[in-house]
């Protein structure tokens, strides 16, 4: 435990700088496509079947709305949350943070295969901003695992009161 | 006067030597670095968002004009001799083109005699069936039944879109329609009719049609409305500007 305290407040080396490009990257990817698929659902011009996109049945099927709210709006919520905490380890350089992050990839690729079974078996067509969507929080998973393993935590183990220590 | 300037003098020195040092230790400049970071990152992404937002609410380019005017080998209902004219491409496996079609089959009856109604094929890659289902809805055509296999073929689409054998499905229709078996079986094969169906597809390509269903009224693309209402109310100010 305290083995781990030193080298969180530490800023070390033991997370490369690509992987938190990457992460920043990537949640920008998935942001600008969640915000694109969010705004169409709201602004979005009716419904037709497009040479680029394919057909809006993703789109506008029921399952593209949980409790009133589109799912596109929960993905904006989550890479721009996932975007906040890489940023936050930048700031504070507590690794803990990115620790955190990488855990809480798991809801993106949850929800990604989720989305994807829908598509495939349930809907019978996919939708390409929700690909990207899935490629994305699929990458943000693999990152968060590079950064646990780089930590040498496994994946369930951790301590809530040191995620957000500000060093 | 002489020493007051010199104090004030002494003074500024004071506090610039105390800026120096607070920028040595660093403590301040950490500060803006910090603040220029979460700034940055916000702004950032708002900017992002406010973009993408823009991108996916904005219309689609609605400055796409028709090029193939209205021929006697198009399919046109209606008054053929209108004012006002309607040219539709679609596509029969697209849900968006099955979701309007009784919208504009009501328009057609509404208007039927003020507005003339042409259906030109765009079948999309995607769609597996589509072309067939093209190349049927001509092949009813031959034996004067376009707009009947048309109909059939959209009230239907469930029950062929994603089959293997949807050939079958058509027969059946061709059957309900009381066609011609033999021909109906031939003019589905025919290179004609694949032809026609590709030229259909291409003059949309040349009028910049990139989703189904596109519709030009009096050769300038609408964006169409969802719902009857507003279609009628677009149709009636063209029926209206157009006497």
């Amino acid at each position: 435990m305290t083995n781990s305290k030193t080298s969180s407040t530490r800023p070390s080396k033991i997370i490369p700088n690509w992987v938190i490009f990457a992460l920043i990257a990537v949640s920008l990817i998935g942001l600008a496509d969640s915000s694109y698929l969010a705004a169409k659902h709201y602004l979005g011009s009716p419904i037709n079947c497009s040479i680029f996109n394919g057909c809006e049945v993703v789109t506008t099927s029921p399952y593209s709305v949980i409790l009133g709210v589109p799912v596109a709006l929960f993905g904006v919520l989550y890479y721009f949350s996932f975007l906040l905490l890489t940023i936050l380890y930048l700031d504070s350089k507590n690794e803990k943070t990115l620790e955190f992050a990488a855990r809480f990839s798991i809801v993106g690729v949850a929800a990604s295969i989720w989305f994807l079974f829908l598509q495939i078996f349930i809907i019978k067509a996919l939708c390409l901003y929700c690909l990207i969507s899935t490629t994305t929080s699929a990458t943000l998973f693999v990152l968060g695992l590079i950064v646990l393993k780089r930590k040498n935590v496994s994946f369930f183990q951790d301590n809530l009161r040191d995620y957000f220590r500000i060093s | 006067m002489e020493e007051q300037q010199i104090t004030k003098k002494e003074r500024w020195e004071l506090k610039r030597q105390e800026k120096l040092e607070r920028q040595e230790n660093g403590a301040k400049s950490r500060l803006i670095k910090r603040f220029l970071l979460w700034a940055l990152v916000l702004a950032g992404t708002a900017g992002l968002i406010f973009g993408m937002v823009k991108l996916g609410g904005s219309e689609p380019d609605q400055s796409a004009i028709l090029i193939n005017a209205v021929s006697p080998s198009d399919w046109t209902k209606g008054n053929k001799e209108a004012k006002v004219v309607l040219v539709e491409y679609s596509d029969f496996q697209c849900p968006a083109c099955a979701y309007y079609y009784p919208l504009l089959k009501k328009l057609s009856q509404d208007f039927g005699d003020k507005v003339s109604f042409t259906y030109r094929h765009f079948p999309l890659r995607q769609h597996i069936n589509a072309r067939l289902a093209a190349y049927a809805a001509e092949a009813a055509g031959k034996q004067n039944k376009f707009w009947e296999m048309h109909d059939l073929i959209f009230e239907n689409q469930t029950k062929w879109e994603n089959r293997g054998d949807a050939e079958k499905v058509f027969k059946e229709f061709a059957n309900s329609l009381d066609l011609n078996a033999d021909l109906f079986k031939n003019d589905l094969d025919s290179k004609e009719i694949k032809d026609k169906v590709e030229n259909d597809l291409q003059s949309g390509v040349k009028s910049q049609v990139n989703s189904t269903p596109t519709i030009f009224l009096n050769g300038k693309k609408i964006e169409v409305p969802p719902n009857y209402d507003e279609l009628q109310n677009i149709i009636n100010e063209a029926v209206k500007n157009n006497p």
